[in-house]
């Protein structure tokens, strides 16, 4: 569907791998469920022998690493080049976190990790913040619609699926302890905002059919 | 009630007020984006009409020069050849109407390079290099001044308006050495650097303080039309030392 330039600039690519991604998050988490060899093996290595049918360690290198990652690198691409580096040092940071608070035992892979989604999610909602800094700022988004702009609504949904699912997330194991059917309603507001961003990530990708609606992003040509 | 209710309200309080905090945060960048849009089209529409306002006034300055030229060259150099071959004409031997016939061929071409310098057509005809050139010649030729030219990039990416401006500095710089500097040398150069190129117009003149206001709004104007193209003026000059301008031009 997009042309060979296309298809190697990030403005694509990354809602691509977001898509493609999912699917195989997904799938793999199914198949962990269903072979339970495995999950309890991988769960003795990471020194889990207490609940062994728990996938959390899945869940957190997924949901709490890269998916972060990827966000950053998504906001990164949205931002003038000027503010990049801003990106580059939160996500040396990030990394450097989750070594640390997982290698120390201070949050192990097989629990809830709070500390790394609480940070991971603040990062994201600076860069975010960041993106609107530009908006307001910068000359090439003064010149366009942000309502026509796939970027606007992409960094829209980000920061409100992180602000929606911020206290969830971080009091999750209480919320499970004290009120289970509550936690389990709040975390719904997490599967409905995965499914509108994987939808304008979908909309990213088919967005060059649809010229007419979408005005092209200000820094395409600078990644 | 009891305290797992009140922490469970506050979780679910939480959560709306972040999420109608959001909500508000993006309505008013929305709102605070398009303000600032409609702030950001006056700015560029009146730097565009002082654009325009500058490309008048310049277009203006150099049709009144030229007219000027045309009177004078009608008068000192055409009128000259024409009574000239009036004389030729009207003698009765044939070289003399040979000559006659000369002097009318001369003053067809004359008269063409005249007619050609009315309109600003020349300005697309002519490089920077070869117009400055042919000034600082001008200038020399007066027997006021040495002149020399140095020029290491070509300005060839240069839209009309912009080489009119130029024109219209690099004049107006070499009027007011001339004017007030009383140089023995006068020296124009040209480079690329770091992205931009530099046009450097050095004198070895009497110089002058560029804090005094009397010198500074001449200044300050050729400043201004440099801005209007995008550029940068810059002075360096002390009683004594002569005076260095830097035209700057990102590429």
């Amino acid at each position: 569907m997009l042309k060979k330039e296309g298809r190697s600039n990030p403005h694509y690519w990354l809602p691509f791998l977001f898509v493609t991604f999912t699917v195989v998050y997904e799938d793999f988490a199914g198949y962990l469920v269903y072979n339970f060899e495995l999950n309890k093996q991988i769960n003795e290595i990471l020194g889990n022998v207490e609940n062994p049918r728990f996938n959390v360690w899945y869940y957190n290198i997924v949901n709490k690493y890269i998916v972060t990652i990827l966000y950053l690198f998504l906001i990164k691409t949205r931002l003038e080049p000027s503010k990049r580096k801003f990106i580059n040092w939160m996500l040396a940071f990030f990394i450097f976190s989750v070594l640390f608070l997982g290698l120390t035992g201070i949050e192990p892979i097989y629990l809830n990790q709070p500390i790394i989604f609480a940070l991971g999610a603040n990062m994201i909602l600076v860069g975010s913040g960041l993106y609107f800094t530009d908006l307001m700022t910068n000359q090439k988004y003064l010149n366009t619609n942000p309502l026509r702009l796939l970027s606007f609504w992409q960094m829209t949904f980000i920061l409100f699926t992180y602000s929606l699912t911020y206290v969830n997330s971080v009091s999750i194991t209480y919320l499970y302890n004290t009120n289970k059917q509550l936690g389990i309603s709040l975390a719904q507001i997490d599967l409905v905002m995965g499914v509108i961003n994987l939808s304008i990530f979908v909309l990213t990708i088919a967005s060059p059919k649809f010229s007419g609606i979408f005005e092209k992003e200000p820094f395409y040509e600078s990644i | 009630m009891n305290p797992f209710e009140d922490q469970i309200y506050v979780i679910i309080f939480s959560t709306l007020f972040l999420g109608g905090l959001m909500s508000t945060f993006v309505v008013a960048m929305v709102f605070i984006h398009r303000q600032r849009q409609a702030q950001n089209r006056q700015k560029l529409d009146f730097i565009k009409s002082e654009h325009e306002k500058t490309l008048l006034n310049i277009e203006n300055e150099i049709q009144h020069e030229t007219l000027s030229h045309v009177g004078r060259e009608l008068h000192d150099n055409i009128g000259q050849l024409l009574s000239l071959a009036k004389l030729n004409f009207g003698s009765i031997k044939p070289e003399k109407h040979a000559a006659g016939r000369e002097l009318l061929s001369q003053i067809i071409q004359e008269v063409r390079s005249l007619s050609k310098s009315l309109n600003l057509d020349w300005v697309d005809e002519i490089s920077l290099e070869d117009f400055i050139s042919q000034e600082l010649e001008k200038v020399k030729s007066t027997g006021f001044c040495e002149t020399s030219i140095n020029f290491e990039t070509e300005f060839s990416n240069l839209k009309k308006d912009e080489k009119l401006v130029l024109i219209r500095v690099i004049q107006e710089i070499l009027n007011n050495a001339i004017k007030h500097a009383s140089p023995n040398h006068i020296r124009i150069s040209a480079n690329q650097l770091e992205g931009a190129q530099h046009i450097v117009i050095q004198d070895d003149g009497i110089g002058f303080d560029i804090n005094q206001n009397s010198n500074g709004s001449g200044m300050f104007n050729l400043a201004k039309r440099m801005e209007t193209i995008g550029g940068k003026f810059d002075i360096q000059s002390k009683p004594g030392n002569g005076t260095l301008i830097k035209l700057t031009l990102s590429s």
